[in-house]
């Protein structure tokens, strides 16, 4: 199947984003059902992200649900144009386990020194028949990022994982913070159009 | 706001886009990117980069009673929050002022929290008159339980005013003797203050209510003035053997445990407390089923919640 194919008939997890936005349109209408079934669908990519970032199941449940409730008090504000559903719900989730990391207040040593990177991430999810068309993507994406020079991905890794600031990652890693700006730069220009190709496929 | 050159801010686009730095860099950079053709869609780019990331974790398995927990509650906190919304807007804010404390029952008691009054629950008799009022499809619930709120709270006074005049008459035979009259004399201050709690002008009432319920089975009453917190609960089930029931004050950052109980054999509590808290952090109140002695967060299925 080639991108453009894959772009018509990608369906996430559980459904495609066609689904998720019409019940994002009523999560806005305060429809509670729609928000079960949004949950229903996205919650194991949610956990599993989460926890990846947090290695603590009782705080990863935490974040999932703070995730979705704010995606339900904050609904109106998502833009389909932006982004797809799952998407918009895995930047939340994201970013408040980042606070969480943030405010456990590691040492970089530590920060460093976890095992939080692209190639530890497991490449199936446990039953693969649930998830082919999304395992699919992400052998796509996987292939992009193992083309990145080794110094490239592991800057990114360290602020995509750890949250770490530019500043931080040259601090730990030894590097001049230009050279660190430039690495991330160029590693993020690299996946870009590989990666692009999956927002057409959601939209 | 940090003013930034375009040279700087092209260089934070990527930390931007990860969301590592600081928010005021991030809003200079933002800014700039707003109006700059080539880092606004650099910007947008990236930021397309890494939400795509997050989708390279396959979904994996979550312990299912607790994610059905965590779904549980999340469909209980919109319901509320939906019913809640039609409700009166609330009048300009101040910050809540007193000493913690929080009392559960004659349970455990929140580390830290002093105990007020106890055992309260045993003296609730007097089947609630907002019991009896008909909850129809298709009215606005938030209505009905404002209504029912001035019920119960008219109820709970009646009973409360009711010991108080007992009190009084009591005192005048044993004043010879101090002891009783210094108790009852303590009890009496303590209905005055509760009187003065449930009736205050800045009384908050939260329903508390499941999915299954079709009237509330408990209220929260905060007197954002006076710090005190009245909780109250109707035909609740005791919890299973070995557990206890555990109330949340649930804010945007937290959520506070505040005590443990356990229901009278028909299901009444009625528990005060003295806490404070700003006004406007009070998202909603639940209570879940906790091992006995209660837990630092929520582990166990939300029985009731409320929003606020």
């Amino acid at each position: 199947m080639n991108p453009s194919e894959r772009a018509q008939s990608y369906s996430g997890e559980n459904g495609s984003n066609a689904d998720d936005v019409a019940l994002m349109r009523r999560i806005v209408e305060a429809d509670e059902t729609a928000l079960g079934a949004l949950y229903d669908r996205w919650v194991r990519s949610l956990y599993s992200l989460v926890l990846h970032l947090l290695k603590d199941p009782d705080e990863a449940e935490d974040v999932v649900e703070e995730t979705f409730w704010q995606a339900w008090r904050k609904a109106d504000s998502y833009e389909p144009s932006k982004g797809a559903v799952s998407t918009w719900l895995l930047t939340i989730g994201r970013r408040k386990a980042l606070d969480r990391l943030r405010s456990r207040k590691r040492s970089k040593e530590d920060a460093i020194s976890d095992d939080r990177t692209f190639a530890d991430l497991p490449s199936n999810a446990p039953d693969p028949a649930v998830d082919a068309e999304g395992a699919e993507l992400r052998e796509h994406v996987r292939a992009a990022l193992n083309e990145l020079p080794d110094e490239q991905r592991e800057v990114l890794e360290l602020g995509y994982f750890s949250g770490l600031s530019q500043s931080e990652i040259a601090d730990a890693t030894g590097q001049p913070l230009g050279t660190v700006k430039t690495r991330m730069r160029l590693a993020m220009q690299k996946l870009r159009e590989p990666l692009s190709m999956h927002r057409g496929m959601t939209e | 706001m940090t003013r930034i050159t375009h040279e700087e801010a092209f260089s934070e686009l990527s930390a931007v886009a990860l969301e590592t730095v600081s928010a005021d860099i991030a809003s200079a950079v933002r800014a700039h990117a707003a109006v700059c053709p080539e880092c606004g869609p650099e910007l947008a780019a990236m930021e397309q980069t890494v939400a795509i990331l997050g989708e390279l974790v396959p979904p994996g398995q979550i312990n299912r009673g607790r994610s059905a927990g965590v779904r549980s509650r999340l469909l209980m906190r919109a319901r509320a929050e939906r019913e809640s919304r039609s409700a009166p807007v609330p009048g300009p804010p101040d910050i809540a002022r007193g000493v913690a404390s929080l009392t559960g029952q004659g349970q455990r008691v929140t580390p830290g929290a002093q105990r007020v009054v106890t055992g309260e629950s045993k003296r609730v008799t007097t089947p609630p008159t907002w019991d009896v009022v008909p909850v129809r499809r298709g009215m606005n619930w938030y209505a009905i339980a404002a209504t029912v709120a001035l019920v119960i709270t008219g109820a709970q006074l009646l009973r409360v005013t009711s010991d108080r005049d007992r009190m009084r008459s009591e005192i005048v035979p044993v004043d010879t003797t101090k002891s009783p009259v210094d108790s009852l004399t303590l009890a009496l201050s303590q209905k005055d203050s509760m009187i003065a709690a449930m009736t205050g002008p800045d009384v908050k009432v939260v329903p508390l209510t499941n999915q299954s319920a079709r009237q509330p089975l408990g209220r929260m009453m905060w007197n954002r003035s006076s710090n005190d917190w009245i909780m109250v609960t109707y035909n609740l089930r005791q919890p299973k053997p070995g557990m206890t029931y555990q109330v949340w004050l649930v804010t945007d950052d937290a959520k506070i445990s505040a005590g443990t109980f356990r229901p009278d054999a028909e299901g009444k509590t009625f528990m005060h407390a003295k806490y404070p808290m700003d006004r406007n952090a009070l998202r909603a109140v639940a209570i879940t089923e906790e091992p006995e002695g209660g837990v630092p967060a929520p582990t166990g299925p939300m029985v009731v919640a409320g929003s606020a």
